[in-house]
């Protein structure tokens, strides 16, 4: 997911990249469904990982649903980090009274009744073996080590713990300075929920993208990057 | 060829009526050009398609695929095939189709365009939707018939207790083979079984159910355990089920204080009590049942005197079993979490300690005296 994005901080920063414990490369054996049921079984994990190697002082970059993670491990331990950049953040997909997330109900129950059908899982099968072919074999193993989840049981709960999750609430808590990075025309996020994010948030700011689409760290690169190291720099001077 | 062939055939023709949908894209996935095939099917003319992004003529779960898996796809490998997804028409009703695309790119790599041919799939997924719908109604069955066979309640009084942990499988969709029970075989004796038919679904579901149902006759019969084993080899062998099944059988005896067990290709039972380390009951071992054990020698059993407040557990292969590693390391961790535990064991918190998300059952029962 971050290939494009991440060499271009690894000279001032020191860059840690982690799939979340069932995706990727992640050790498939420790997820458990009973644990991992919402996304703070998630946020904890990036706890566990700043514990674990000592970070301080952290920027966390998330996309899409990573970023509300990164909003919830915020919540949960500030003194860590200094800044959040949140990329595509959702904190509800559903609509509600008064919030547009985008979906209705029915819309999410047919993505998780569609993935129980399989649909979705046909799909992961598919990649190695269009991969087989593609000459090259580098893209293969991101494409199904990032994209596609190994297993469909577990790419079925994710989503499920993904699009059911309700975490506007936690959002007015975190007082991390937070950038909010909104593409325009995201299908997933649309720019009111990116709105609502930096609304709430007592330290965000807004920056919409020319970027279309949900995943501007992929077909936009260098947008990203620039508008990443465009806020680095200024939360940096306005904390010296 | 004739010029009557290409007349008919023109460029335009191929493309505006070809048996596709045909959807070109810029590489956000604005459209630029659509045939009349897919405007037809739309219920749109091409002029209502065209600026319009790509993703908003899917469903909603088809429009959260595109843009997490299918664009992204697109983008690294430059082709994408055989994608199911709905698109929705004019008047609202669906359209299941399969979707091939292809990424353009200029001489140095940027994108330039996206091409898309849409394939009608509406028979094509009622099928899939009907394998899909007999395939969980199997599954279903199988669920059914393990549920109705391993409930019930577990005996228990005054002198002993037992308590049960069992996990199906939970990544697979079907049916292990694991099973447990425990009865009175007397006024004053119980038996304990814990197995594991090979194989899974509706088929494991049977054989499972055969046996335990064996086993509970023959258990009232007085039998022996090595005795029972012998007659369960020549049941599995005659009826060709549950052939290689593993299982631990104990009989309790309340009076004496004793357990008579065997164990058939059964991970060993555990032992503790208050004077004594937690060990493993490694004695009265055998192969699994019918492994053509007709060798005349018998199946072996053994005896162990047990102590005030004596527990013993019996229990499966997924409690205790990890890929990649060997089994005693599992039987290791077992012994350790339950040390750790003592005296007051719950199957439930072991379980917990030792969860697995591999695809297999786990199960554990703990037999207390009090």
């Amino acid at each position: 997911m971050w290939r494009h994005v991440w060499p271009a901080f690894a000279d001032d920063y020191r860059v840690v990249l982690f799939d979340h414990v069932g995706a990727g490369r992640s050790d498939l054996s420790a997820f458990d469904s009973r644990h991992y049921t919402t996304l703070d079984a998630y946020a904890d994990d990036v706890i566990g990982i700043c514990r674990d190697l000592n970070l301080h002082d952290v920027v966390f970059v998330g996309h899409s649903v990573s970023a509300m993670v990164g909003v919830l491990a915020a919540e949960r331990e500030p003194e860590r980090f200094s800044s959040l950049i949140l990329i595509g953040p959702s904190p509800r997909y559903i609509d509600d009274d008064g919030y547009v997330g985008g979906f209705s109900e029915q819309d999410i129950e047919e993505l998780l009744s569609s993935m129980d059908s399989n649909y979705l899982g046909w799909s992961t099968a598919m990649a190695p073996v269009i991969m087989g072919n593609d000459d090259r074999p580098e893209l293969g193993e991101e494409l199904t080590t990032s994209f596609c989840a190994t297993d469909p049981d577990i790419a079925r709960q994710f989503a499920r713990v993904t699009f059911t999750s309700d975490n506007r609430a936690d959002l007015e808590g975190v007082r991390t300075p937070a950038l909010v990075l909104q593409c325009s025309n995201d299908p997933i996020a649309p720019e009111s929920v990116g709105r609502f994010v930096a609304g709430q948030l007592p330290n965000a700011e807004l920056v919409v993208m020319a970027a279309a689409g949900h995943c501007p760290n992929l077909s936009a690169p260098e947008e990203t990057i620039e508008r990443m190291r465009e806020y680095l720099e200024r939360v940096s001077v306005g904390a010296a | 060829m004739t010029a009557s062939d290409t007349q008919l055939d023109s460029d335009e023709d191929l493309f505006e009526d070809a048996p596709c949908g045909y959807v070109a894209c810029r590489p956000d996935g604005t459209i630029t050009r659509v045939n009349r095939t897919f405007s037809t099917w739309m219920g749109l003319d091409g002029a209502g398609l065209t600026g319009r992004h790509f993703s908003t003529l899917l469903s909603p779960a088809g429009r959260i695929y595109y843009e997490t898996h299918y664009a992204p796809l697109l983008r690294m490998q430059g082709t994408v095939r055989e994608v199911a997804m709905d698109i929705v028409r004019a008047d609202g009703t669906r359209m299941p189709c399969l979707l091939n695309s292809t990424l353009v790119t200029d001489p140095v790599g940027q994108p330039r365009s996206v091409r898309t041919a849409i394939f009608d799939a509406r028979d094509r997924r009622s099928y899939e939707q009907e394998l899909l719908d007999s395939s969980r109604r199997e599954q279903q069955i199988a669920l059914e018939l393990q549920r109705s066979l391993l409930s019930g309640e577990l005996p228990g009084s005054d002198e002993f207790g037992i308590d049960l942990d069992y996990r199906p499988a939970t990544n697979t969709l079907e049916v292990g083979g694991d099973w447990y029970d425990a009865f009175w075989t007397g006024p004053r004796s119980l038996a304990l079984v814990v197995g594991d038919v090979v194989g899974r679904g509706i088929e494991a579901a049977a054989s499972m159910g055969q046996l335990r149902s064996a086993i509970r006759a023959l258990a009232l019969t007085c039998m022996s355990p090595a005795r029972l084993f012998e007659t369960l080899d020549a049941f599995t062998e005659r009826h060709r089920s549950g052939l290689m099944t593993t299982v631990a059988y104990m009989e309790l005896h309340l009076d004496e204080r004793r357990a008579i067990y065997a164990v058939a290709g059964h991970p060993p039972p555990l032992l503790w009590d208050p004077g004594r380390p937690t060990s493993f009951l490694n004695e009265g071992r055998s192969p699994p049942l019918g492994a053509s054990y007709a060798s005349g020698s018998g199946r072996p059993q053994a005896t162990v005197e047990l102590a005030v407040q004596a527990s013993i557990a019996l229990y499966t292969d997924g409690l205790v079993e990890r890929r990649y590693e060997p089994i005693t390391d599992g039987l290791d961790r077992l012994r350790t979490v339950i040390d750790a535990k003592r005296p007051d064991v719950v199957a439930a918190e072991v379980a917990h300690e030792l969860r697995n998300e591999q695809p297999d059952d786990q199960c554990l029962m703990i037999l207390s005296l009090r």
